[in-house]
């Protein structure tokens, strides 16, 4: 069965290292087509009524791959070939690919050619890999013709002219892509195929469109081995090309062999690269560096110029313009950043876009082709250019396109349109655009998932009870205190005097691990979404919803399964001993916030609960102060709360969130208890656990704060989380605000916490710096976090209870998870802000008002504000197009002096001084300069 | 084809796996189920019991093979005869050995055995007479009869429990050897016969076949005098005379005349090798070379044999161990062997 | 990284449960008293055997069974990259003494007291399994010598990549960070004589990637027994049977 055949092959690694690697042909391998006489059709896909067995090749699927993905195409055989070059290329693609592979009603069949006896070829001398590929694609094609039979009729869908030509020589049927889709007579389809060179008809037509447009003319890119070569000359740079999120026209490149951020100014200089391209970047000689002025807000480019957004406040510095912070350092040190220009892309990073067409004229005669121009709703993507014959159905949606290129005499990238989300402006319809920007899926669960479900109604059930490693804790006065509404209740309380003076202090957790067992497409969808997404209007789920509201719940008055974390604690709230069970509780009080909070402070009442609760925040507060002494950060962040209309969902009214002590009391013994299991599991699995960690500061990400709080004479000492923590507690001002907004700017410079993997770190890694502590992860809200899963299943099999499901024992697949969960929270995070982002407009469109704001920034050309009251930040502007008609400075003649090292601006008459944390008030209104992208504009009142 | 280095060409190989298989076919008399693996079962009759032999191990009532062979049954007896392995002595047989030790009393001798043999001083003949009690003197002078790397033929005294065995060269066709080449072959290759001995007239060369797989091809000792000699001698009878025509010397000579006539006499012997006689050792040895090479049975016809081919082939010494030579030797005896069972 | 294609291919065309191409060869070495070279794939391992002969070293000498030494070196030019490999360095070190260990297992050391056997590996070429190679070149040479054993050695790795036992790995698998398990067994005793897994593996998981080795050895054994078969038979056909 097995022949063999090695063949050698060179690879570049610094040196030139010979790579002999075995390749088996086979003679076992199954053709794939299900009325096949030979072959083993258990796995076939391709079926005998289909009219045509495609053949694709590489580039179709490189480019065509939306059309792939419409149900109208079927019946393909992808060779092995094929399927190995776009996973070099293009990883999502490859994986998208293998999406519509997976599915069986496609019918789309994978055929390893390259290990086929009979289809697999050697590299003739002289032929390139590519050409080689190709030939093995037609070799393969003509196999498939000559195996079938003429019962099938097998045509090779390929764009290449040459390869068309000579596979016809050799009796291949071969057509072009768009050929193909022609004669399937659906001229709706044809708005999926992408552009190439062979079809791009009529540059000119799109350019009239824009008559006062001449077009612009980018550099050729240079040649792939040219690059290379510059490269390793260092006469290049090699990075990640980031374009600033507020300024578009200004990009960034991270590049090791410079040691610092190569700016990028203009769209000449970006040379068509999109945002997280790798790129090649050649440095610009010192003369024609710009001046420091160069990062002033916007480019002089038309009237696409951009402003800084009103948007929300940042939460930490993940989210924070980094650009900006290392500007103003460089500002500080004379600016002598380097400049380059993009010489070549190395990797493109497209994907597809949500957005919208720009406004235009309706050609005459509908239902022709056209080209239009698609704006994306991410400011960072250039405009691109599409084609559509349904412009008409198009113009006032919100439709997803893809980039297939963009040549160098285009000044638009080109594209096609990909689908239709919904109708500009529907709340739902924007709502989903953040969803789809932030990659959440939002699809209701499949009926894999559903069914890996328990039968509802569910109770616990005899065999739960007689279980011998449950503890039946239902004779516990057990309660949970959520916000106002919430249905997944995921944690619970109880609280005991016991008779040795001890308290015996419980968290319960539902114990979601009961019901998603690893392995199952119910585990497997969980760990894809990694957590639940709050929008403002609705919820996103991790696990359905029975799951989520009903079955692990930890509703009042009903017996659940939980998984307990117990200490015995002494009156002074030092921990005297810690277990682990799984259990039976049955909460007695589903409390709100405010109502523990209420019963706390109502003195009258007496009764037990009360008194657990009483008691439990005397030991919360026992240990807050603990925590705080030993340096934990007591930060603050301005979230905001909608009251949303109950059948419009349109928001009414908008407040900061009120944080009460019977939040902080539940966040106290949550945070002990996820401690606690930290260190069981990484005790028990000291490689092999999910944990979290919150890295320390340097302290170039604290330079803004310490600048700011040095202009309002404050100093911050930030040698140590325990420092900064006791010198923000003396940073107190005049008004009570002042220190809440010092906390709000400490918060933005610190980067998020993430999962990882304990194997992958030293244990001085693992510390939490928010926290200060050692150790922590995340136990307590399984329901909604997939990575609380994972660590119920690692808690379980630390305790012997259960088997560690064996991906857990591979430090990769759990890095991977974690990376997965890293950033599915981080996206979670930002379509939930985008989210509060977008009601707040929708907010303020009918309701224009003023508002107190505070002065966070100051900048060459005008100051950001916080608006407290509604959690927005945003830019006033002094000076420029933007500035605002002060009353003070009447006429446009009135000049600002702005000193930014003081943080001070002034008005030239010297009759109104501004200073950073100063209060103002502004106007908040809604305003559209630009179709289909209104935002906030903050205009100051005196 | 094991100790020669050579690539052979397609044809060639053809060839030699053609008169492999002719070999196989010729030999016939070895029943395919008479070869076993390590730790292959062999069929016995478990009724009738057996006897456990060498290279045989008894595991759960099962006999199993410890080494790769053939099976010998003899009576009840089983055991398991390796073709490639060591040198397994038998009293009596004829071995060629090399000195690797002196030591008290004895000399240690490689015979290509598990273990060096031991050679008691009191195994060998002294000068001066068999009677001769061994003295404290004799001891200090050991390495005046045998020195290390001296190659020497002894015949297998004795063989005991812990594996050594002990060697005895008290006859006169024992002793040292010179002037001559020392060919090793796995021990598998030489048969166990009456004469080891030979001196072959028509090319005036002595060959000793050591039942050990050591063949000493060499020139005669001495002119004329035959230690080595077709017929057995009687040993009582030659003790004098091979004294005094193998080392007139006695046992303690002045160190300085010793080394002195030592050096004449061995340039004397050197000179009286001739050019031709050394050819003809040449050609002998490599004859055996290529026998051991081939894996075919080294005993004085085969190599005799092997000669005359050369010689009439027109073969130069050096070709003798060339791929083609090889392979027309191998087509010889797989012809030789087909017309042997015709014969029968 | 994808180890196995969705299609059960792995990156070498082969599936789960199958092992590279063997090649092996019986008397590689003229001087030595036994030898053999074995290949599993592209992984080429030559093994010399000499003894048993006089223990070298009085000191070591053991007067009841033989001293077995052994001695793993890796050529130069056996990997990608060519480097001057030492015998004394630690990854030698280990592996010269678990192939002693394994094949001392197997010889009847008692029956050659005094004596000493000298096994030397040395790896041609590496692309994986070199140490279940090495075993199996080892334990064919000391046959070939013929050496008494209690059974052939016969090793053979398997690993666990992708959530899949796989036989036999090659090197871009190995280096693919999973488990590596080294198996060594008596196929005719059914005893294991060398188990070796440097990673965390669970139990019912181990147990199918031991059971898939230890069945991948069996058929190697098949393999190597027939190969020596071959070469009784060739040296007894060649030498002229003694007829009795």
């Amino acid at each position: 069965m097995l022949s063999n055949k090695s063949f050698v092959r060179k690879t570049r690694h610094g040196r030139v290292i010979k790579v002999v690697r075995e390749h088996y042909l086979r003679d076992d391998i199954s053709c794939g087509a299900l009325f096949c006489p030979q072959c083993d059709t258990s796995k076939a896909a391709l079926r005998q009524t289909a009219e045509n067995i495609l053949v694709v090749d590489t580039n179709v699927v490189l480019h065509q791959m939306d059309l792939l993905e419409n149900e109208i195409i079927s019946d393909v055989v992808v060779l092995s070939v094929v399927l190995e070059e776009v996973k070099n290329k293009n990883l999502s693609l490859y994986n998208r690919l293998r999406a519509i592979i997976d599915n069986p009603t496609r019918h789309f069949f994978v055929f390893a050619n390259e290990h086929h006896k009979d289809t697999y070829i050697k590299a003739l001398a002289g032929e390139t890999p590519n050409d080689r590929n190709d030939r093995a694609i037609r070799v393969a094609t003509q196999w498939y013709q000559e195996h079938l039979g003429p019962s099938a009729k097998v045509i090779l869908l390929t764009n290449d002219m040459d390869n068309r030509s000579k596979a016809r020589e050799s009796g291949i049927i071969s057509e072009t892509v768009q050929a193909y889709v022609q004669s399937l007579g659906k001229p709706e389809l044809l708005d999926l195929v992408a552009r190439s060179d062979a079809m791009d008809i009529d540059k000119n037509e799109a350019e009239d469109l824009r008559p006062n447009k001449k077009a612009v003319v980018y550099a050729e890119h240079k040649v792939m081995s040219e690059i290379t070569a510059g490269l390793h000359q260092g006469r290049y740079h090699q990075g990640k090309l980031r374009v600033n999120r507020y300024n578009p026209f200004v990009a960034y490149v991270g590049s090791e062999s410079v040691g610092e951020e190569i700016l990028i100014n203009g769209r000449q200089d970006m040379n068509r690269a999109f945002d997280g391209d790798v790129v090649a970047v050649e440095l610009l000689p010192q003369s024609l560096l710009p001046g420091s002025q160069a990062v002033k807000i916007a480019d002089r480019d038309d009237e696409e110029e951009e402003e800084e957004p009103v948007g929300l406040v940042p939460a930490s510095a993940d989210d924070a313009p980094q650009e900006s912070q290392v500007q103003e350092n460089s500002q500080l040190t004379g600016s002598n950043r380097p400049c380059g220009r993009v010489i070549g892309i190395i990797k493109r990073n497209w994907r597809q876009y949500c957005g919208s067409l720009e406004p235009m004229k309706m050609p005459g005669g509908s239902g022709g082709n056209v080209h239009a121009l698609f704006v994306s709703a991410d400011r960072r993507i250039p405009k691109i250019r599409i084609q559509t014959r349904q412009l008409a159905n198009l113009i006032d949606k919100r439709i997803i396109a893809s980039v297939d290129s963009w040549e160098p005499n285009s000044r638009y990238p080109s594209g096609h349109y990909v689908r239709t989300i919904g109708d500009i402006g529907d709340r739902a319809t924007e709502s989903d655009v953040l969803l789809i920007e932030n990659d959440i899926n939002s699809r209701p669960f499949a009926d894999a998932v559903l069914a890996c479900l328990p039968p509802l109604p569910w109770s616990v059930s005899d065999q739960d009870l007689l279980h011998q490693q449950r503890q039946d804790l239902r004779n516990l006065c057990v309660f949970s205190v959520d916000p106002i509404g919430c249905k997944d209740i995921d944690d619970a309380l109880h609280c005991k005097l016991m008779p040795n003076g001890l308290y015996e202090v419980g968290v319960h957790i539902a114990d979601v691990t009961n019901f998603v067992h690893p392995g199952t497409p119910l585990d497997e969808e969980a760990s894809q979404r990694g957590t639940s997404v709050y929008m403002v209007e609705r919820r996103i789920d991790m696990l359905p919803k029975p799951l989520t509201e009903d079955i692990c719940s930890l509703r009042a008055d009903v017996e659940r399964l939980a998984f307990s974390v117990l200490w015995e604690m002494t009156a002074e709230a030092e921990i005297v001993s810690v277990s682990f069970t799984k259990s039976i509780i049955k909460s007695s009080a589903a409390l709100s916030y405010v109502e523990a909070q209420a019963r706390m402070d109502d003195s009258r009442l007496e009764d037990a609960l009360t008194a657990d609760l009483r008691n439990m925040n005397r030991l919360a507060k026992i240990m807050r102060q603990r925590r705080i002494e030993r340096g934990a950060l007591t930060l603050a962040s301005p979230e905001v709360k909608f009251e949303i209309d109950t059948e419009t969902h349109d928001p009414l009214d908008v407040g900061m969130y009120q944080v009460r002590e019977a939040n902080q009391m539940v966040e106290e013994f949550m945070l002990a208890a996820n401690i606690s299991v930290a260190e069981k599991i990484l005790k028990h699995f000291p490689a092999y656990s999910l944990l979290r960690r919150h890295p320390v500061p340097t302290p170039n990400m604290f330079e803004p704060l310490l600048r700011t709080a040095a202009a309002v004479g404050v100093h911050l000492d930030i040698s140590s989380s325990k420092a900064l923590a006791d010198s923000l507690d003396h940073a107190v001002g005049d008004d009570p605000y002042f220190n809440k907004l010092i906390r709000i700017l400490a918060t933005r410079c610190m980067t998020q916490a993430v999962y990882f993997c304990s194997g992958e770190l030293s244990l001085p890694e693992f510390h939490h710096y928010g926290l200060a502590a050692p150790l922590y992860t995340h136990f307590t809200s399984p329901i909604r976090r997939y990575a609380d899963v994972i660590v119920h299943r690692l808690l379980a099999a630390a305790l012997g209870l259960s088997n560690l499901p064996p991906q857990f024992r591979d430090r990769s697949t759990l890095t991977s998870i974690s990376d997965n969960l890293n950033y599915r929270h981080r996206n979670a995070q930002m379509a939930g802000r985008a989210s509060v982002e977008l009601h707040t407009l929708i907010f303020f469109k009918n309701r224009p008002m003023d508002a107190e704001a505070r002065i966070v920034k100051i900048q060459s050309n005008g100051f950001i504000v916080f608006v407290p009251k509604f959690g927005i930040e945003g830019p006033v502007y002094l000076i420029g197009k933007g500035a605002s008609k002060i009353a003070s400075g009447s006429t446009s003649e009135c000049s600002w002096v702005v000193d930014e090292e003081m943080q001070t601006v002034r008005a030239s008459d010297g009759n109104c001084t501004f200073r950073v944390l100063d209060v103002t008030h502004v106007h908040i209104e809604v305003v559209e300069p630009q179709p289909n992208r209104p935002k906030l504009q903050l205009t100051l009142v005196s | 084809m094991r100790g020669l280095q050579f690539e052979l060409e397609s044809g060639q190989q053809r060839r030699v796996s053609k008169a492999q298989e002719r070999l196989k076919d010729a030999a016939g008399s070895v029943h395919a189920a008479a070869f076993v693996n390590v730790g292959d079962t062999i069929q016995v009759d478990h009724e009738a019991g057996f006897l456990r032999g060498h290279g045989t191990q008894v595991v759960n009532g099962e006999l199993l093979a410890t080494v790769c062979g053939i099976v010998e049954r003899v009576n009840k007896l089983v055991s398991v005869r390796p073709l490639r392995a060591k040198y397994n002595p038998e009293t009596g047989d004829v071995v060629v050995g090399r000195i690797t030790e002196v030591a008290p009393k004895r000399w240690k001798v490689d015979v290509n055995c598990r273990q060096d043999a031991q050679l008691m001083l009191s195994a060998v003949n002294l000068p001066g007479g068999i009677q001769r009690r061994r003295t404290a003197v004799d001891e200090l002078n050991m390495r005046s009869l045998y020195e290390e790397n001296d190659i020497i033929s002894a015949e297998v005294q004795s063989l005991y429990q812990d594996g050594s065995l002990h060697l005895h060269t008290r006859s006169l066709k024992y002793g040292k050897l010179e002037n001559g080449q020392l060919v090793t072959v796995a021990p598998y290759l030489i048969k166990r016969l009456k004469q080891h001995f030979h001196h072959l007239k028509q090319y005036g060369v002595d060959l000793i076949l050591g039942c050990n797989g050591y063949v000493w091809i060499a020139a005669p000792s001495e002119s004329g005098k035959s230690s080595v000699s077709d017929t057995p001698m009687d040993l009582s009878n030659d003790h004098g005379s091979e004294m005094s025509s193998k080392r007139s010397t006695t046992l303690i000579p002045s160190a300085q005349e010793d080394g002195k006539r030592d050096l004449s006499d061995d340039d004397k012997v050197r000179d009286s090798i001739t050019r031709e006689l050394r050819e003809r050792i040449c050609r002998l040895a490599n004859a055996v070379r290529v026998l051991a090479a081939l894996g075919l049975l080294i005993f004085v016809e085969s190599i005799i044999d092997t000669y005359e081919v050369s010689l009439s082939w027109d073969t130069a010494v050096k070709d003798m161990l060339a791929a083609e030579f090889c392979i027309k030797i191998v087509e010889r005896e797989a012809e030789h062997r087909d017309k042997k069972e015709l014969a029968i | 990284m994808e180890f196995i294609s969705p299609e059960g291919l792995r990156l070498d065309g082969r599936r789960p449960h199958e092992m590279r191409q063997l090649h092996a060869e019986v008397g590689v070495v003229a001087k030595a008293d036994g030898s053999a070279l074995f290949e599993m794939g592209n992984t080429k391992v030559i093994a010399a055997v000499y003894g048993p002969h006089e223990v070298q070293i009085h000191s070591q000498q053991l007067h009841d069974q033989a001293l077995v030494r052994c001695e793993y070196s890796m050529a130069a030019f056996s990997t990608g990259e060519r480097r001057r490999r030492g015998k004394s360095d630690r990854r030698a070190m280990e592996l010269s003494l678990v192939i002693r260990q394994t094949l001392e297992a197997a010889i009847l050391t008692h029956l050659m007291p005094r004596s000493q056997i000298d096994i030397f590996v040395q790896v041609l070429q590496a692309d994986g399994g070199t140490r279940a190679a090495c075993i199996n070149a080892a334990s064919m040479a000391l046959a070939d010598a013929g050496i008494p054993m209690r059974d052939l050695v016969v090793s053979c790795a398997a690993g666990y990549l992708n959530s899949t036992p796989l036989l036999d790995l090659n090197y871009i698998e190995d280096s693919g960070g999973g488990p590596d398990l080294t198996v060594g067994i008596f196929p005719k005793l059914d005893k294991v004589s060398l188990l070796q897994m440097d990673s965390k593996l669970s139990t019912d998981l181990f147990e199918k990637v031991l059971t898939l080795a230890m069945e991948g050895s069996k058929a190697i054994a098949e393999y190597m027994r027939q190969m020596l078969l071959e070469n009784t038979q060739k040296l007894a056909f060649a030498r002229g049977t003694l007829k009795r």
